[in-house]
């Protein structure tokens, strides 16, 4: 092993041990408070961690060092190691702490029963008499995860060349090009769809409109992701033969990358629809419009016959969807 | 007979420090059949390819058709890279294409974004790419879909797509390799076919003696980036092979 590795593995063991320890004795510190309502100051807790993990590292019998030095050769089964018992301990004690974190309670689980019963009898006993103001809510949900699809497609496929690694040269340009739009369709991701149709239902008011905004917008950044990682995994060999006939890069992308990625695209849009549809039942609920709007209010009123029909309509829209789904795709992967 | 490419001093070092060319000086006439042999790896491909500039040269001139081919730019470049045809080992098709369309992108070169967009509409090009599909023997073929069609009709389609670039010179990369011999002597063929009747120069990576010594005219050697041999096929002996491919290797004899 190198020098310089040796010292970063050490330190990396180092660390590990430290957190590994500092973690326990946080368990431990808040088990003691929820059953004895006995506070422990959070440094001695540190300092216990810090304690142990250099006692332990020292000793060689952490397990930072079973890890970041696997070449250590170890003959002993885990259950007759210092390391074994360690993993063990801080798993059970995880599980621990998120049993009472949870507030699990298996006692309510099983008495309780009784207090749902409204909203099971009203499932099947549904209050078929507002089905029209139903199917209206239940039009808009999917014409507006439809929308938000149809939308998102050109904007996603423009944005997915310039997010392909293959496609954008390694010149100064390039590559910013490449990161700019990469880093914004990460972080465009990583906001869920509901906190986008919250941001939008200030901005343009609730209802379906919102909701497509916060969708779309999802949308174009998964989509993005998605077309870009197929470009990347095209045959370079056309795209070297079309370049060499003299084609312009725009013709080069149009008829040497567009045509191997149109059926995993077409694919990938249908598949985006159908969680479209059923992430817009969840952003109603937050200002989204749609039938999941009507179901928060009819919830909101204890009207669980209403609740019952709206209920019923979802699964069957969600259930035929994935259905047709499914085959398109099938039937795509055969072209 | 004038001279059509001209190398100078060509270096090539890919960014993993691979240095795959050091200083090839060549000089390709006009209607030459010029054979490039070599072990794997030993710059054939780079070299081909630094002729296009599918990659880029680390330093070096190279002159093609009195044309400065490492100062051109954009459409400078493009219409540097129409007259020079290429042809790959793995075909390079687009397969789920007709063969029609993939000879058509053959006029890439000489089309506008929009009349590249509406092929099938001009009548022109299209009975020049059906003529060219003829011309390989694959006219009935035009409407299929190239992953369809056997290796050596792909290799043949890919050569009527380098006739509709109307190309002075024809590269090919180891045209023959994913073939068997029966059908690689057939493309061959084609290609030494192109290279008498039609005038073009033709510069042919190879591994086969057999076939160099049929169709070349000439014969140039790499090994480890520079030429080690420069001369006609009858002039390749034991030898020379031996220097070639080193001193393990034997020679194959095909058909």
């Amino acid at each position: 092993m190198k020098k310089e590795n040796k010292i970063k593995s050490i330190i990396q063991a180092i660390l590990t041990d430290l957190l590994f320890w500092i973690y326990i004795f946080g368990c431990i510190s808040f088990l003691i408070n929820h059953w004895f309502e006995k506070t422990i100051p959070s440094n001695f807790v540190v300092i216990f961690g810090i304690a142990v993990g250099l006692i332990t590292f020292i000793l060689g019998l952490s397990v930072g060092r079973k890890v970041f030095f696997p070449t250590i050769r170890t003959d002993k089964k885990w259950h007759k190691s210092f390391w074994g018992w360690s993993v063990f301990f801080i798993l059970l004690i995880t599980f621990v702490v998120g049993w009472n974190l949870v507030e699990v309670d298996l006692y309510k689980l099983f008495t309780k029963f009784r207090n749902a019963g409204g909203i099971l009898s009203g499932i099947f006993d549904p209050n078929l008499n507002i089905l029209t103001l139903c199917l209206t809510a239940l039009a808009e949900t999917i014409y507006l995860a439809l929308l938000a699809t149809v939308f998102a497609i050109p904007l996603a496929f423009s944005l997915s060349f310039f997010a392909a690694r293959n496609l954008m040269p390694r010149t100064f340009i390039g590559n910013t090009v490449y990161i700019i739009v990469r880093t914004i369709a990460t972080i465009f991701r990583s906001i869920e769809a509901i906190v986008w149709a919250i941001i939008f239902s200030v901005w343009v008011g609730i209802g379906p409109f919102a909701g497509m905004l916060a969708l779309m917008i999802h949308s174009v950044a998964s989509l993005t992701k998605l077309y870009s990682e197929q470009i990347e995994n095209i045959d370079p060999g056309p795209v070297e033969a079309i370049k060499a006939t003299g084609a312009s890069t725009l013709q080069t992308w149009l008829f040497a990358v567009v045509p191997q990625i149109i059926s995993p695209y077409l694919a990938f849009t249908i598949y985006r629809w159908d969680i479209n549809v059923r992430m817009a039942t969840i952003v109603g609920f937050v200002g989204g419009g749609g039938i999941g709007l009507l179901l928060l209010q009819q919830q909101q009123l204890l009207r669980w016959q209403n609740v019952g029909v709206i209920i019923w309509l979802i699964a069957i829209v969600v259930w035929t969807m994935d259905m047709v789904s499914a085959k398109v795709r099938e039937k795509l992967q055969e072209m | 007979m004038k001279s059509i490419i001209e190398l100078k001093n060509l270096h090539k070092v890919y960014a993993t420090g691979t240095h795959a060319l050091k200083g090839i000086d060549l000089e390709v006439k006009e209607g030459e059949f010029c054979i490039l042999l070599g072990l794997s790896g030993s710059g054939k491909s780079t070299l081909l390819r630094c002729l296009n500039r599918l990659i880029e040269p680390t330093s070096g001139e190279i002159h093609i058709d009195g044309e400065d081919v490492i100062a051109a730019k954009g459409q400078k470049l493009r219409f540097i890279r129409r007259k020079i045809a290429m042809i790959f080992q793995q075909f390079n098709l687009i397969k789920n294409l007709s063969s029609l369309t993939n000879v058509l992108t053959g006029k890439l070169g000489y089309s506008t974004l929009i009349h590249s967009l509406t092929f099938p509409q001009h009548k022109n090009d299209v009975k020049i790419a059906l003529e060219n599909l003829r011309r390989v023997g694959l006219k009935e073929f035009a409407n299929k879909k190239t992953r369809n069609l056997s290796g050596g009709q792909q290799q043949r389609v890919a050569i009527a797509r380098a006739l509709m670039q109307d190309p002075k010179i024809i590269l090919a990369d180891e045209p023959v390799a994913s073939l068997d011999p029966a059908t690689a002597d057939s493309v061959m063929r084609y290609l030494g076919e192109l290279n008498k009747k039609d005038n073009m120069t033709v510069i042919c990576s190879l591994h086969f003696l057999s076939l160099a010594r049929k169709y070349g005219t000439r014969v140039v050697a790499l090994k480890d980036g520079k030429i080690v041999f420069d001369g006609t096929p009858e002039e390749i002996d034991e030898k020379k092979f031996k220097e070639i491919y080193g001193e393990d290797a034997e020679e194959v004899e095909i058909r």
